[in-house]
């Protein structure tokens, strides 16, 4: 009796908690389509371990999309556009020395909470991202005060000439919160606001912007709700709500986007967009992003050996197959023309697969002394790119380098056992890496150049090459975007067979996303720019 | 010997088959050129990811690359990692077991605390750090298996001798004015090593894993070496592309199958307490 007894707790435990699970299953399912579903916009993405969205500390590339849609910046890029744009500004002017940029601000523009938007907000958002001295404080390091003379008009003065500045204007922690209310929260601008600013908890959930949307929600590793903005001064957005799905795994994206279960994917693979071929409803973005993939050759002759060596540089330069190389990291990979990524303003845009020349490969080498070609040992570390592990570009180089000759034997050692302390100190002889902008303007590129962050990396020292060097300065120092594309596009030319750095390719990004939509395309900085995103006609 | 051999292979069946599956895989192993006509190395990247078809049978991978040809040269580094390591484990182990427990005392507690200490690391991390800490390279990845997997070839031998050293024949050989090395050389280890050849027997399978499961990890020999372990671990990217982890992942299990039902054979044979009458 006691046994049947025992058993039948059992089941009926079973059965009751059975149900509990469905009924919670679907109270979850019925709170992510809150409202009508056609004027909720899911999309689903990577964001494992978002830390936070409070602008003076947000850092991580997936809160850009959330940040975009919450906060509004003096500049912006919009849509695909790689020119800046001004936002909240009116009219804007660079004084002469390139040192002092003065902004007049639209009028009328106001908060989500109904505050207006006036300079002192403009000065307290950006003078708390420098003085809080988190992550995104490098990005205000050539800020050296600000001064508002009226409630429209702010002005920054700068340490340096700086003409990425505007850019950096766009740059996600430089989003203009609500004053007022932050310091209810217990935020400030102060010097010490590293120590006395305590609104990050309150901000890490909830929104004082004044862009198109407000954070309503923030479940770590779940989901990011936003509703909009009754109160936006600009126009309203198609969607009442938009929210993002944490969810990494591409198949599983894949599968709920042919499912009509979100409207976006953003993390999709090669593998992945290739079975979305002929599904209903779905159409796809294959765009490469701002993420580069580079050879390395050391130019100091003690630690590159042969590699030092200009001509062999070039040998190799020439008999790469950029074509297939292209082919491994994925549909809608390019190879950039040199240093600059295609897509950022003044890129010479792509450098044709058909300058691979064999022939001309073998010249060179024996030019160079070497026409039975050499060992040489390639260091690779285990990261990947894009989705796309360096070990495999490092295959594909030395089947191609065996083309002439050259011998090539991959070595790999673990980033964090030695490689990455090594690649940072300039050891490493002879590598394939990658690379990822910090902000998005074209001068984070120069750091590739001699003399610079990157080009040190590689022994590349500025008397090596003394005209490049002092293109660089007048690069820094132009603030008229055009002249700055020329300047630029001299560099390009300068480096496409010279220097010891050859961009074999700039990873693709492959999107997802319901053809109930348009307006989905590729940004740089923000991922993607869902401000843009629209309900098709 | 030969005639308990002989009703081995007719009355065990599994081993029967774990040696033909070994001999085939060695023969395989040896003739690699003879048997597949596509370079296990060259990229061919016309023909990336297709699936197995007459001119590839088991497909080719993201680079074009034959993958039945880069099975049958991956034989060579499985085989070559299941044998070398448990010949030097089993090697460096016996002697050290041998002689803690000959000379017994302090000695012997010093030598069996140390051994203890890396038993006591979980394998495959200590593994791991070996190789993360020297590089990878297959010479580092053989070292790792074998700094591994020695003591426990140790502890077992520490005390079959212990009891071994009791017996009259070694009392009678020391009283006869033997060396101490010739009497662990010759009274000792002979008498000590059974149980140490079927422990190393039932190893080579687990050993084959063990360096497929380093391979995988990113911590084999370098790329494009056709090693197993790693070519599973380069399909994963291809989910709906089942041949390029499928096949390699087939040959590391039918591999460690057979060496191990090679092992329990040999145990049979060995083992007088687990002997069943044939």
């Amino acid at each position: 009796m006691k046994k049947k007894l025992l058993a039948l707790v059992l089941v009926l435990t079973l059965v009751i908690s059975a149900l509990a699970a469905c009924g919670g299953g679907g109270d979850a399912d019925g709170g992510g389509a809150d409202g009508d579903a056609a004027t909720t916009l899911v999309v689903a993405m990577e964001g494992a371990g978002l830390e936070t969205f409070d602008p003076g500390n947000v850092y991580e590339t997936y809160a850009s999309p959330v940040m975009n849609l919450c906060y509004d910046n003096l500049f912006n890029f919009v849509g695909d556009d790689p020119n800046v744009q001004p936002i909240l500004v009116e009219s804007y002017q660079f004084s002469e020395d390139a040192k002092t940029l003065t902004c007049v601000l639209k009028p009328d523009l106001k908060f989500a909470s109904g505050n207006p938007l006036t300079s002192a907000d403009v000065a307290f958002s950006i003078n708390r991202c420098k003085n809080l001295k988190g992550n995104p404080s490098f990005i205000t390091d050539t800020i050296e005060s600000i001064e508002t003379p009226d409630e429209r008009t702010v002005v920054f003065h700068l340490t340096e000439p700086d003409s990425a500045f505007i850019s950096k204007l766009t740059y996600k922690s430089m989003a203009i919160l609500d004053s007022e209310a932050a310091k209810e929260q217990g935020a400030t601008d102060a010097a010490d606001a590293a120590e006395t600013d305590t609104a990050r908890n309150y901000l890490d959930n909830t929104s004082l912007g004044s862009g198109p949307f407000v954070l309503e929600k923030y479940t770590p590793n779940e989901e990011i709700v936003l509703v909009r903005n009754e109160n936006y001064w600009g126009e309203p957005s198609d969607f009442e709500r938009v929210v993002f799905k944490l969810q990494s795994d591409a198949n599983t994206q894949m599968m709920t986007l042919t499912q009509g279960d979100v409207d976006i994917a953003l993390n999709l693979t090669d593998d992945t967009v290739a079975q979305l071929d002929g599904a209903e409803n779905v159409a796809v973005v294959n765009k490469p992003s701002m993420t580069v993939c580079f050879v390395m050759f050391n130019m100091d002759p003690e630690i590159g050996g042969p590699m030092a060596n200009k001509d062999v540089q070039q040998a190799v330069r020439l008999c790469l197959d950029y074509q297939g190389i292209q082919q491994i990291v994925g549909e809608g990979t390019v190879t950039p023309y040199s240093f600059l990524q295609d897509g950022f303003m003044g890129s010479k845009g792509t450098r044709d697969v058909s300058y691979t020349d064999i022939e001309a490969a073998k010249q060179k080498l024996a030019d160079a002394g070497y026409p039975d070609g050499f060992d040489v040992e390639l260091t690779v570390c285990d990261l990947s790119f894009t989705g796309t592990a360096l070990t495999d570009v490092a295959q594909k180089v030395k089947d191609d380098l065996a083309k002439i000759g050259i011998n090539v034997t991959i070595v790999q050692q673990p980033w964090a056992a030695g490689f990455g302390d090594a690649y940072r100190a300039g050891e490493v002889p002879f590598t394939v890496m990658y690379w990822n902008i910090d902000y998005f303007d074209p001068n984070v590129q120069l750091e590739f150049l001699p003399g610079k962050l990157v080009g040190l990396r590689a022994k590349w020292t500025e008397d090596m090459d003394p005209e490049i060097a002092a293109l660089i300065k007048d690069c820094m120092a132009e603030t008229d975007d055009a002249k700055r594309a020329e300047i630029l596009g001299k560099l390009q030319d300068m480096t496409y067979e010279n220097g010891p750095f050859i961009f074999v390719a700039q990873g693709p990004c492959h999107y997802g996303y319901n053809t109930r939509l348009t307006g989905v395309t590729f940004s740089a900085p923000h991922v993607i720019d869902l401000t843009q995103v629209k309900l098709a006609e | 010997m030969l005639r308990a051999a002989k009703k081995l292979f007719k009355s065990n069946y599994l081993f029967t088959l774990g040696v033909i599956i070994c001999v085939a895989w060695i023969l395989a192993a040896v003739c690699a050129p003879l048997i597949t006509q596509y370079d296990p190395i060259i990229q061919d990247l016309a023909h990336r990811l297709e699936a197995p078809s007459a001119a590839h049978w088991f497909g080719t991978d993201d680079f074009g690359r034959d993958i039945f040809s880069r099975v049958i040269y991956g034989g060579r580094y499985s085989l070559l990692a299941g044998l070398v390591t448990v010949v030097l484990a089993g090697v460096i182990g016996t002697f050290y077991g041998a002689i803690a427990g000959y000379v017994g005392g302090r000695i012997d507690n010093i030598m069996m605390r140390f051994s203890e200490m890396i038993l006591s690391f979980p394998t495959l991390v200590l593994a791991m750090i070996i190789n993360a800490v020297m590089g990878s390279n297959l010479f580092n990845t053989l070292f790792a298996l074998v700094i591994v997997a020695w003591p426990k070839y140790a502890r077992l031998m520490r005390s079959v001798v212990l009891s071994v050293k009791e017996n009259d024949y070694v009392t009678a050989s020391i009283a006869l004015g033997a060396s101490q090395m010739r009497v662990l050389m010759k009274e000792i280890i002979p008498n000590s090593i059974n149980s140490v050849l079927i422990m190393a027997t039932t190893d080579i399978g687990n050993q084959i894993l063990m360096f497929s499961t380093l391979s995988f990890l990113g911590l084999g020999s370098a790329p494009p070496t056709p090693e197993w372990g790693m070519m599973v671990s380069d399909g994963v990217n291809y989910f709906n592309r089942f041949w390029i982890s499928g096949f390699p992942g087939l040959a590391i299990f039918t591999m460690a199958v057979g060496a191990n039902f090679i092992g329990d054979g040999l145990r049979d044979l060995l083992d007088p307490k687990l002997r069943k009458e044939f």
